[in-house]
């Protein structure tokens, strides 16, 4: 058996992991747990107790705080259980993590800023991110975001990218619509909006209608959640560099396989985005 | 005889919840009824004996085990076991370092004839399809340990692991039983948990020398965290007691403030510099095997019942929720009363906040989110009555339990997430609707 426990099955990301894992691990002949730690730590603690009480074969979790779940990893550790890391990883000394498996975060910020460039043209002008700075995963996302960006402008002095504002979007619709408000009411030229994921691009895209601003600002978002390509399509949100949870439930299983058969496991996958575009959207079949 | 009987209908009506406590265990008893292997010495045994039994003179044998307690014991009771009977080859690691050996095997000609497992070596893909990836060692045997029945629920690791995980709701839960008992609530539990917690790791890392802080500046970190708690629950029963603000509205507002301070003061990150020995309280399991967190909550359940049950003190606390007015007018002095519940409840919420940072070895703002709300429903389901006046500590305890036991139990039967938060609200209605049943009918 496979215990699994994610941050929160609240987000369908995650919700797509888990499943994917489920649907992998049954062809491999595991049976797969699947809970949510509902962002809580200790939570977590006890879900992955649990799991080693029923002597699971294998731990996959996305760390609630990678700080705090180390004693129980460490737990897992000493009685032989290999743990696994699904897009948030826990790098602390001490414990013993088989394989992480993520986005290419710090790869995606970087296309998000050439889509944004694209889109603002020869022009240039100011940008506003919209951050979630307490996730690893969204620090490098716009590390790559303010690296691409800085590249640009080395190359084109002409057509200037300049970050105006950095503000924490929270990562939710209604961080995100707060943050981008500000955002504007403090620059009000802005031309271009990076935020670090889609429900925070759709709080940033209503923060926009409400202003008049919609159609004199670009968004960029990540992930590629349903509700994002959707707003793509209707040209709301101009890109998404897009994340495949679906691999990364698909890899963990065989990363578990590949440990349990002797076969030597790479301890961090990357799984590289996409850029998904107005083109994409009209040509998906997901989306009516 | 009618005595007895009546005795009988209070103890049911005092404890009924006992019962549906003792229901939910029996059923997730049965329905965890699954394959066990025993495991170190006892399955080194099982397997000796086989081989001894099923292979002829000196068979060539290969032990696998992990590179873990209880396997490394498997491992060293077979080769005593079989020395002398068998040529034996020891592996102890990774199922790496099992297919290399079986890879020298396969290279070197040398004959194979089983390849004794544990319970969960014997499981690694790599045993499953051996004659795939080693020819030449198909006719090798790959054993492991018998199963028997025994349901995961009832192991004692899992009883163990139930009491410790409830013990901080448990811990709390005694301060709140006393404060709904008065007819208030305190719903800033959940924040104080955070702000102990976090008070506690950074004393200890600011100011008792961080990983290398001693014993005792430990405990006076604890102890600060756990009084300054105190010292908020002093503040909201003064709030309460002096100008009469509602329960509700101050540890609402308490429950924002102690919420915030921890942030503040963790600057939104977990404070983990803290030495290992921290762990004592949380993990650590000094008397008989039982944690020392389950330990606490025993000792502070029983000062607890003996202070409601046998002082005056408790008595009051009874009186001024029963009756108020009542109360005042019989000379109790209710606000001194009301002020104490708040203290001691805040004194409770921040001691639970230790035992988390502890479990956890570390303080982080965000612990402690909906505790509020678990520790009122434990008081609830062990039958305190939320208008004031009537309930009991041991009830709490096991009010608290069965909460625990219900999450548990789902938890070891993959119950989906979603469907975990409606069963376990429901079973919340369901006994508080029991217990109200049952005590019309006693009535």
């Amino acid at each position: 058996m496979i215990g699994v426990s994610l941050l929160t099955l609240d987000n369908p990301f995650f919700k797509v992991i888990g499943n994917n894992i489920v649907r992998e691990g049954s062809m491999s002949g595991y049976d797969v747990t699947v809970l949510s730690a509902d962002k809580d730590v200790a939570k977590q603690s006890n879900q992955v107790k649990d799991f080693i009480v029923k002597r699971v074969a294998a731990i996959v979790l996305s760390p609630c705080e990678s700080k705090s779940i180390v004693p129980v990893i460490q737990e897992a550790n000493r009685a032989g259980i290999p743990v696994f890391t699904v897009d948030i990883p826990c790098n602390e000394p001490g414990v013993k993590i088989v394989a992480q498996i993520a986005t290419d975060n710090e790869g995606g910020g970087k296309m998000a800023a050439r889509a944004m460039i694209e889109a603002l043209g020869k022009g240039g002008g100011k940008v506003a991110i919209l951050h979630f700075p307490q996730a690893e995963s969204c620090r490098l996302r716009v590390k790559g975001f303010t690296e691409a960006v800085a590249q640009h402008n080395t190359q084109n002095p002409g057509g200037q990218l300049r970050v105006a504002a950095v503000l924490d979007g929270g990562g939710a619709k209604d961080m995100g619509y707060r943050a981008a408000e500000d955002a504007l009411q403090a620059h009000p030229d802005i031309r271009g909006i990076f935020a670090i994921n889609d429900p925070s691009a759709l709080g940033a895209r209503a923060a926009l209608e409400k202003a008049g601003k919609a159609s004199q600002v670009v968004i960029v978002g990540f992930d590629g959640q349903p509700e994002g390509k959707q707003a793509i399509k209707e040209g709301k949100i101009y890109a998404d560099p897009i994340q495949f949870p679906e691999k990364m439930g698909v890899e963990i299983v065989r990363a578990i396989v590949k440990r349990s058969k002797g076969e030597p496991v790479p301890p961090q996958t990357l799984i590289p985005t996409s850029l998904y575009k107005r083109e994409d959207a009209m040509a998906d079949p997901d989306l009516r | 005889m009618p005595r007895l009987h009546r005795a009988a209908a209070a103890f049911l009506s005092d404890y009924g919840m006992l019962f549906v406590l003792l229901l939910l265990c029996v059923v997730f008893s049965v329905v965890t009824n699954a394959e066990q292997r025993p495991t170190g010495a006892a399955a080194a045994d099982q397997l000796a004996k086989q081989i001894r039994r099923e292979f002829g003179a000196r068979p060539s044998v290969l032990i696998v085990a992990r590179d873990q307690a209880e396997d490394l014991a498997f491992a060293d009771r077979l080769s005593q076991a079989l020395a002398g009977a068998a040529d034996l080859l020891v592996v102890k690691g990774e199922p790496v370092d099992a297919r290399q050996a079986l890879g020298r095997f396969a290279a070197g000609g040398d004959p194979l004839d089983v390849i004794a497992c544990t319970e969960v070596t014997g499981s690694w893909a790599l045993f499953s399809d051996l004659g795939a990836a080693f020819p030449a060692l198909a006719k090798a045997r790959v054993l492991q340990p018998h199963p028997y029945r025994w349901p995961n629920f009832l192991k004692t690791e899992n009883l163990l692991n139930i009491a410790n995980q409830i013990s901080v709701i448990a811990i709390v839960a005694v301060g709140m039983t006393m404060v709904i008992i008065t007819g208030g609530i305190d719903l800033s539990v959940g924040s104080l948990i955070a702000l102990a917690a976090v008070i506690a790791a950074a004393l200890i890392r600011d100011a008792a020398g961080g990983v290398q802080a001693s014993p005792a500046g430990m405990a006076l970190a604890s102890l600060a965290a756990v009084l300054a708690c105190g010292g908020v629950g002093l503040f909201s029963g003064l709030m309460i007691t002096l100008f009469s603000v509602p329960p509700f509205i101050v540890t609402l507002g308490m429950m924002m403030v102690a919420s915030g301070v921890a942030y503040i003061l963790a600057g939104g990150q977990s404070v983990y510099q803290v030495p290992d020995s921290f762990v004592w309280l949380g993990r650590g399991a000094d008397l008989g095997g039982l944690p020392n967190a389950v330990v606490l909550m025993l000792l502070l359940y029983a000062g607890a019942h003996l202070l409601m049950s046998g002082t005056r003190l408790g008595r009051y606390i009874y009186a001024v929720g029963d009756n108020l007015r009542a109360a005042r007018l019989s000379g109790v002095r209710v606000n001194m009363v009301r002020l104490f519940v708040y203290v001691w409840s805040g004194l409770l919420a921040g001691l639970g906040g230790v035992v988390m940072a502890s479990q956890l070895k570390s303080g982080s703002p965000t612990y402690g989110a909906m505790y509020e709300l678990y520790t009122i429903a434990a008081v609830v389901v062990g039958g305190t009555s939320l208008s004031g006046g009537k309930g009991k500590m041991f009830g709490t305890m096991i009010g608290a339990f069965t909460i625990a036991v219900i999450q548990n139990g789902m938890n070891l039967l993959n119950v989906e997430p979603f469907m975990q938060k409606v069963v376990l609200g429901l079973v919340i209605l369901g006994a508080v609707l029991l217990d109200r049943l049952r005590n019309r009918a006693v009535e």
